[in-house]
């Protein structure tokens, strides 16, 4: 620098850039100086220039060992970045002057001092003491640390002349070298590679483990390669290839990598690594969904796609055309973003509409709509057949997508819908030619793909099933009214005369609407199919009840009788309590004829052959009031013969009543003063019933919403234990108060757990059935509706021990979800009820008991004509065990 | 306990089983075969689990139509359009591969 300039510099200010020791301050007082911690934090953020020369001011003029200490550091730093920036003969005359300068340093400096030694000036002088036969074996060692560590040019070392020629280091590393650049050329076996002259020990053993790492990379074994790089010692020079070798690999961008590693991925996986990252782009920008950002990375996938992979380009429109119509951006900008329209064929109108169907966009109604256009496309590109299954199962599935709207609305929404719906011709407008003529003006007749039953009966038509029709079927039965239903079975029944399903369904169906006649036909028809079926065989009998009890309602004796006489012909009748029940539907021909004596006679021989006095009783108060018989029943007709056994058990014989009237489709009551007989008893004796009473006694008692009475049966039959737990497991979600989502669910959820477990897919269909019906209480609360579908052996055993320990009916209390409807709490009704029930549950009384039998009284309209008084008349059974008196004592009088 | 089928979103069971869109069930038995004696499952485990995996799709009637239908999502990651398609890795020679070692 001339005299002049020197000048200049002295007396003209700091550049702004470069830092100043502060006016004022007294440099070198310590680390506590600001100007200190100024020139660490230069250090720190990479500024070593600036930092060198504040540190030098302050070290002029404090000139203490803080100072210098200080200096060398800032001296170091720009060592380092000297060599970083390739100027290792800088770095070194650097080096050299600070060394001499400040000799205390020499320690803080050595191992810049190696770094710079590495460097090609002074490589030979390293490695040249290698050829020292008596060099010291610490220093032999940290040679070659420093080159397992720093060594980045092999044909360096391979040529270098300051080892012999015939060095193995020399050698090892002219072997690596043609190594390295064979596989980084072009594909090299593992034999090639074995390398055997580089030890495991050697610096060189990281470059061997590299080069077979690369191999590898290229073949493509990906596990080896891995293990390979594994190998790798992580503080040698090869290790630094490793994240990028591994970021190709995955095919994931790798964070941090820096740019020599980003051109080497772009140059090894070429075009396709450039569409990758487009579309990974693009994938984030559909997430985002800023319209600013989804047009250049449309625009860029579709470059990248059109020089990587011409091929897929196609597709790539569709999907983007698909993703971009869910985007807050219109058809046109994503068609011009991408250069031209999305080819609409098959493929793309089925990505359309499953996109239509997902519960993210849940447009049914047009969901339907893109289906047809998907079944018209698939059938002319030749994907299927117009009538093969594939169009049978797409029915199917559009009837499936329309269950999603409530019933009640349906009507409604497909109104609203045809009305504004024109087709889809519009969207065909950009297509090419060979598209474009499959587009068509829509007509009245294509609505039939927004109609669930003509979506069946046309899966139906080409795919005449059993299973197809069933679905069908389910679907009907969900509806309102029989016809739909009806509709099907004739359907069923048209399509595959030989079933006997549609004609038991047909049966039913009529049955239910009183067309007994009709039913009986039908009946008949099944019985020339499958005469030995048991639901047919059930069925006769079933109908035979039924016609009799009409008669019997009719006041038509005669043709009541030869119904019964019919009945009592079949085989089937006469099993288990079944003539318990003929007998008291004889009891009402005498009912009908005035005949007092036949009807005690048929009272008492129901009463024995069903083996409970009770049972008997309540199938006759069903029985009579199905028939409409209570004005004509009077004292004349009571059976005062039939002995009443206190010893009897109450809930046996109410399962056993219910039972009966299940199994001939005449569903009993449980007098409500039943209930707290039933609960006591089987909080005594729960083991005394077997588990099908226990069963029937629960769905009884669910039937006619018994909660507490429902819940008790299922806890007797869950002690029971064994085969029929996840049966009761079931009975008692049931059971459990609407109050109680999380426990309902939980039980719903095992039951269907150990019935899959058991394989009783019944009971599993059943479950799962519950657990959608209790649905709405799962949105309510996200505990409930947030629970998996599977279960754990360990979760199971939970909620079985739970409900079995639970003996108590749950008390009331506040949902601990938030009503979204308004802030009065749930069930205030029920909360009354509770309370009174609660405040009458005790031991029972003989009052009460003598309550219970005058309930059935009540239930044959007796009470009343009896009078006020009748009650304290009534003669209550003694204590157990004590011996009955004669009937004519009145003594356990049936009614 | 059930297997998790190897198929993908994009995966078309008639491309791996190499059948035509309307070919019959025994054709799709007799291309199962043949890729069956092409990958024997004790040489190659994970094509032959592909293969089965095809082939039971596609061997019931109701299920590969439902599976024509359903097999497509449109809400999957555009990039998976490239799951099948084989990762390029060019040989770029030494030099690129020696930057990154430079560049501590």
């Amino acid at each position: 620098m001339s005299r002049k300039n020197k000048h200049r510099n002295q007396d003209r200010p700091w550049p702004a850039t470069q830092p100043v020791v502060a006016r004022g301050t007294t440099p070198g007082a310590g680390a506590n100086d600001p100007n200190f911690a100024e020139v660490e934090r230069l250090l720190a953020q990479g500024n070593s220039k600036p930092a060198l020369e504040l540190a030098k001011q302050i070290h002029k003029r404090a000139g203490t060992s803080a100072s210098e200490a200080l200096l060398v550091k800032a001296y170091g730093a720009r060592i380092r970045a000297l060599l970083k920036s390739g100027l290792a003969v800088e770095a070194k005359a650097l080096l050299d002057l600070v060394r001499q300068r400040y000799p205390s340093a020499r320690g803080a400096l050595a191992e810049i001092h190696v770094d710079v030694a590495v460097r090609k000036e002074s490589l030979d002088d390293l490695i040249r003491q290698l050829n020292d036969p008596v060099l010291e074996p610490e220093r032999r060692v940290e040679i070659e640390t420093i080159i397992r560590r720093e060594l980045t040019d092999l044909g360096a070392l391979a040529q270098n002349p300051a080892l012999p020629a015939e060095h193995p280091l020399r050698a090892g590393a002219a072997r690596l070298q043609k190594a390295w650049e064979a596989v980084t050329a072009a594909p090299v076996e593992d034999d090639a590679l074995a390398l055997p002259e580089i030890s495991r020990r050697s610096p060189l053993a990281p470059w061997k483990m590299l080069v077979r790492a690369i191999a590898a990379f290229y073949r493509p074994d990906d596990a080896a390669c891995e293990r390979w790089l594994q190998l790798i010692d992580p503080d040698s020079a090869p290790a630094r290839l490793a994240p990028a070798v591994r970021a190709m690999i995955s095919r994931q961008a790798a964070p941090g990598l820096k740019p020599a590693a980003s051109f080497l991925i772009a140059q090894v996986g070429g075009k396709m690594d450039s569409l990758r990252g487009s579309l990974q782009s693009l994938d984030t920008a559909f997430t985002a969904g800023r319209r600013k950002q989804l047009i250049p990375a449309i625009q860029n996938a579709v470059r990248a796609c059109r020089e990587a992979c011409p091929d897929l380009l196609d597709r790539l429109r569709q999907h983007i055309g698909v993703r971009g119509s869910d985007a807050d951006i219109t058809y046109e900008q994503v068609r011009d973003a991408m250069g031209g329209a999305p080819r609409k064929d098959a493929y793309f109108w089925r990505l359309m509409a499953r996109q239509a169907e997902d519960p993210r966009s849940m447009a049914c109604l047009p969901a339907c709509t893109m289906w047809d256009e998907f079944r018209r496309h698939a059938v002319h590109e030749g994907w299927f057949p117009a009538d093969g299954p594939e169009v049978a199962a797409l029915y199917l599935h559009m009837a499936d997508i329309l269950q999603h709207i409530p019933r009640e609305d349906l009507g409604d929404l497909q109104r609203s819908f045809l009305n504004r719906f024109s087709g889809r011709s519009y969207d065909y407008l950009d297509q090419p030619p060979a598209i474009r003529e499959l587009a068509r003006k829509y007509n009245e007749d294509d609505a039939f793909i927004l109609f669930p039953e003509q979506l069946y009966a046309r899966a139906c038509a080409i795919d005449p099933d059993p299973e197809v029709f069933m679905r069908w079927l389910e679907w009907a039965r969900q509806g309102s009214g029989w016809k739909l239903e009806e509709e099907a079975a004739e359907a069923w029944k048209r399509a595959l005369p030989k079933d006997s399903r549609p004609l038991l369904r047909l049966m039913d169906l009529a049955e239910k609407r009183g067309a007994l006649k009709k039913a009986l036909g039908y009946l008949e028809q099944a019985e020339g199919l499958a005469a030995l079926n048991p639901e047919v065989r059930r069925g006769r009998l079933r109908l035979l009840v039924a016609t009799a009890m009409r008669h019997v309602e009719q006041r038509k004796p005669h043709l009541a009788e030869r119904d019964i006489e019919e009945l009592e012909a079949l085989p089937q009748a006469r099993e288990g309590d079944r003539p318990a029940f003929l007998a008291v539907l004889r009891w009402t021909l005498c009912v009908l004829r005035s005949d007092s004596d036949g009807a005690a006679r048929n009272l008492a021989q129901a009463a024995d052959l069903i083996g409970s006095r009770v049972a008997a009783a309540m199938v006759v108060a069903g029985i009579a009031d199905f028939c409409k018989l209570l004005d004509l029943v009077t004292d004349r007709y009571y059976n005062r013969n039939i002995v009443f056994d206190s010893k009897e058990s109450l809930a046996a014989a109410v399962a056993r009543g219910c039972a009966l009237g299940d199994d001939l489709g005449w569903p009993l009551t449980i007098p409500p003063a039943f209930e707290k007989q039933l609960l006591d008893e089987l909080g005594r004796t729960p083991g005394a019933m077997d588990a099908r009473q226990l069963r029937l006694l629960a769905e009884a008692a669910l039937r006619l919403d018994r909660r507490h009475l429902a819940f008790a049966a299922s806890g007797a039959g869950l002690a029971k234990g064994g085969a029929t737990e996840a049966r009761f497991l079931l009975l008692r979600g049931r059971a459990l108060p609407e109050y109680e989502p999380e426990r309902r669910d939980q039980c719903f959820a095992a039951a269907a757990e150990l019935a899959r477990r058991q394989r009783d897919m019944g009971l599993v269909d059943e479950a799962v059935e519950c657990r959608r019906g209790h649905f709405f209480m799962g949105v309510l609360n996200p505990h409930a509706s947030g629970s998996s579908s599977s279960m754990s052996t360990d979760q199971l055993n939970k909620v079985l021990s739970l409900e079995k320990q639970a003996s108590e009916f749950p008390p009331l209390r506040t949902p601990k979800f938030e009503s979204p409807f308004d802030d009065e709490p749930f069930f205030d009704d029920d909360e009354e009820d509770d309370e009174e029930f609660d405040d009458d549950m005790g031991p029972v009384t003989p009052e009460e008991f003598d309550e219970i039998m005058n309930q059935l009284d009540d239930l044959l309209g007796m009470g009343k004509r009896r009078g006020p008084h009748h009650k304290h008349r009534r003669r209550r059974p003694g204590p157990p065990g004590t011996p009955r008196p004669p009937s004519g004592s009145g003594q356990g009088s049936l009614f | 306990m059930e297997r998790q089928s190897t198929l993908g979103p994009h995966d078309d069971p008639r491309e791996i089983l190499d059948v035509a869109t309307n070919a019959t069930d025994k054709e799709i038995r007799a291309a199962y075969l043949k890729k069956v004696k092409e990958h024997p499952p004790e040489r190659s485990p994970a094509a032959f689990e592909r293969i089965r995996d095809a082939y039971e799709v596609l061997r019931d009637p109701r299920r590969r139509a439902l599976h024509l239908l359903l097999s497509t999502d449109p809400w999957a990651p555009l990039v998976s359009l490239l799951a099948d398609r084989a990762p390029e890795r060019r040989f770029v020679g030494p030099a690129p591969w020696l930057a990154v070692l430079k560049e501590k």
